[in-house]
């Protein structure tokens, strides 16, 4: 090795980057080459100079910042409308459901058997019972690119559901919610899509059908992880509501425990003691209640479970 | 994003056993569109991110955008990361991503980056505990003077310098790892440091 092979060797060497016999054949230098000696320790001192250099540390209060920024960001991110999309495509292709409430709830709606997804503007007038697929085919849809949902309006009555969204045109799917794939579109906007209002219009489509495995799923989601705590709300009361199942009381319970929002906590407390009241006594329930009321965080839970404990045991 | 597989030095996250396999249960679930389980994910390598990003820009608003950009690329993209790759490689890859283009983004738009930040204090210098002579004393060169030095010489590297002296002179990471990383050969990545090092001495060479 000689000075020029060693003046850029010294970088690596300092940083641990020579090869053995690299290494071997700089230290042999090193040792014969005393001009070659000084340079190194000019290295060494830019090296410990940038190493010395104080380095900034993230502050708690920034780290924090952080957080809950990007906390609000991923409640605005659109993940939902992949998983929407997904879950439209694999209903689309599944073969139409010709069960007869569905046919009969969608010839109140004025459309053929199956959905229909047309143009809002063009409304296309349809001949008496005759099986319609007005202007549908479904690799329109995969080629649509959907900016967001602008309304979901469901008809108690008629138990039909109308999904508006906005595309490169604005597109309207109706069907009722008999129709597994109406579901579909239903359960996935309520796990992912950004927007809590249209979330809160979609709960109240779902409410129509609790009992349908996948709807419970999703209101039990919306109970748990929607971001918003009205939209929590309304699903843990919708919860409270329907056919108790056996992944209720632990669902509630779980709100109860872990909840942000002190009033959602408080309502799936009051939901899990009117269920114990109706239906008898859940051991599991109760041991969690007499837990929180002693080593809740939050004193006005502990109070709550304290009371519902009493008010449990008073009862049995 | 391919989520290559790089023997790192364990700076991000942790690799004990058992905890790997509750990293990918987490990774399986945020796939899946679990949010929980994308919090603790983040949760897991958010402080050392932030402090990466802190090392690349000046000011900790420039950091937050830069730790905001880079957790949504992750949620964005987590669908296409592969459970055989190590995350700490893949999301480190994401970081040097997010950065490069910050840095290339402030040079195109000829942004003389400030030294100052509102109150008229190095930025840098706020978290330094004390105003102390860490140097020539001669010279006297407080902490904060320094660090100014410093952060002017570094703002005359070109983005790829700079990436390739941060990962090497503060993250240690071997230059096989950085290459890979900045999509580059080692061969390349070991001139950006060599490049890197010869403007810094001669900005420096009265500091040193
Ligand atoms: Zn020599
Ligand atoms: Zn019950």
């Amino acid at each position: 090795m000689n000075c020029k092979e060693f003046e850029n060797a010294s970088a690596l060497y300092l940083y641990d980057e020579l090869r053995g016999s690299e290494r071997a054949e700089f230290e042999a230098h090193l040792a014969a080459c005393a001009a070659c000696r000084a340079r190194l320790e000019e290295s060494q001192r830019l090296h410990r100079l940038l190493t010395d250099c104080p380095r900034p540390e993230p502050t708690p209060d920034l780290l924090a910042r952080c957080r809950q920024t990007l906390d609000e960001a991923l409640d605005h991110e659109e993940l939902g409308w992949r998983s929407l999309l997904r879950g439209w495509m694999w209903s689309f292709g599944a073969a139409p459901a010709t069960r007869a409430a569905a046919a009969l709830t969608l010839i109140v709606f004025g459309f053929g058997l199956g959905w229909t997804l047309r143009p809002r503007a063009a409304a296309l007038p349809v001949a008496g019972g005759e099986p319609t697929q007005a202007g549908f085919n479904p690799s329109d849809l995969s080629n649509l690119h959907i900016r967001s949902i602008s309304q979901v309006t469901p008809d108690p009555q008629s138990g039909g559901v109308r999904i508006t969204l906005d595309a490169e045109r604005r597109v309207t799917l109706e069907g009722s919610l008999d129709d597994p794939r109406i579901r579909q579109v239903l359960v996935d906007t309520m796990k992912g899509y950004d927007n809590p209002g249209i979330r809160r219009d979609t709960l109240d489509a779902l409410r129509m059908q609790t009992d349908d495995p996948s709807v419970r799923g999703a209101l039990m989601y919306a109970m748990a992880r929607d971001p918003n705590a009205g939209v929590r709300l309304e699903a843990l009361k919708t919860v409270q509501h329907m056919e108790c199942g056996a992944d209720t009381h632990q669902g509630l319970l779980n709100v109860v425990e872990h909840d942000s929002n002190a009033g959602v906590r408080a309502a799936a407390i009051d939901a899990l003691v009117q269920h114990l009241q109706q239906e008898g006594m859940d051991d599991a329930v109760l041991a969690a209640f007499e837990r929180l009321a002693t080593s809740d965080r939050d004193p006005v839970v502990r109070m709550r479970c304290l009371t519902a404990v009493r008010r449990l045991q008073g009862n049995g | 994003m391919d989520g290559i597989c790089l023997e790192l030095t364990g700076q991000l996250g942790t690799s004990q056993p058992g905890e790997a396999e509750v990293e990918r249960s987490l990774i399986r679930r945020a796939q899946r569109g679990d949010r929980a389980a994308f919090d603790a994910l983040v949760r897991r390598y958010d402080q050392e991110v932030l402090r990466m990003a802190l090392k690349i820009v000046r000011s900790s608003d420039e950091a937050q955008d830069l730790y905001q950009e880079v957790f949504l690329k992750v949620y964005r993209s987590i669908g296409q990361f592969r459970l055989e790759s190590r995350f700490s490689t893949w999301l480190y890859r994401v970081v040097m991503n997010v950065c490069y283009d910050h840095l290339r983004r402030q040079r195109t738009r000829g942004e003389v980056q400030a030294t100052e930040n509102e109150d008229g204090q190095p930025d840098f210098a706020q978290t330094l505990t004390e105003d102390r002579p860490i140097s020539n004393p001669d010279r006297a060169l407080t902490a904060k003077e320094i660090s100014g030095r410093l952060q002017a010489a570094l703002t005359r590297l070109t983005p790829r310098e700079r990436m390739v002296f941060e990962l090497k002179h503060c993250q240690g990471l071997k230059l096989r790892a950085i290459g890979e990383m900045c999509g580059t050969s080692e061969e390349a990545a070991k001139n950006s440091l060599f490049r890197a090092l010869q403007k810094l001495r001669v900005d420096l060479r009265d500091l040193a």
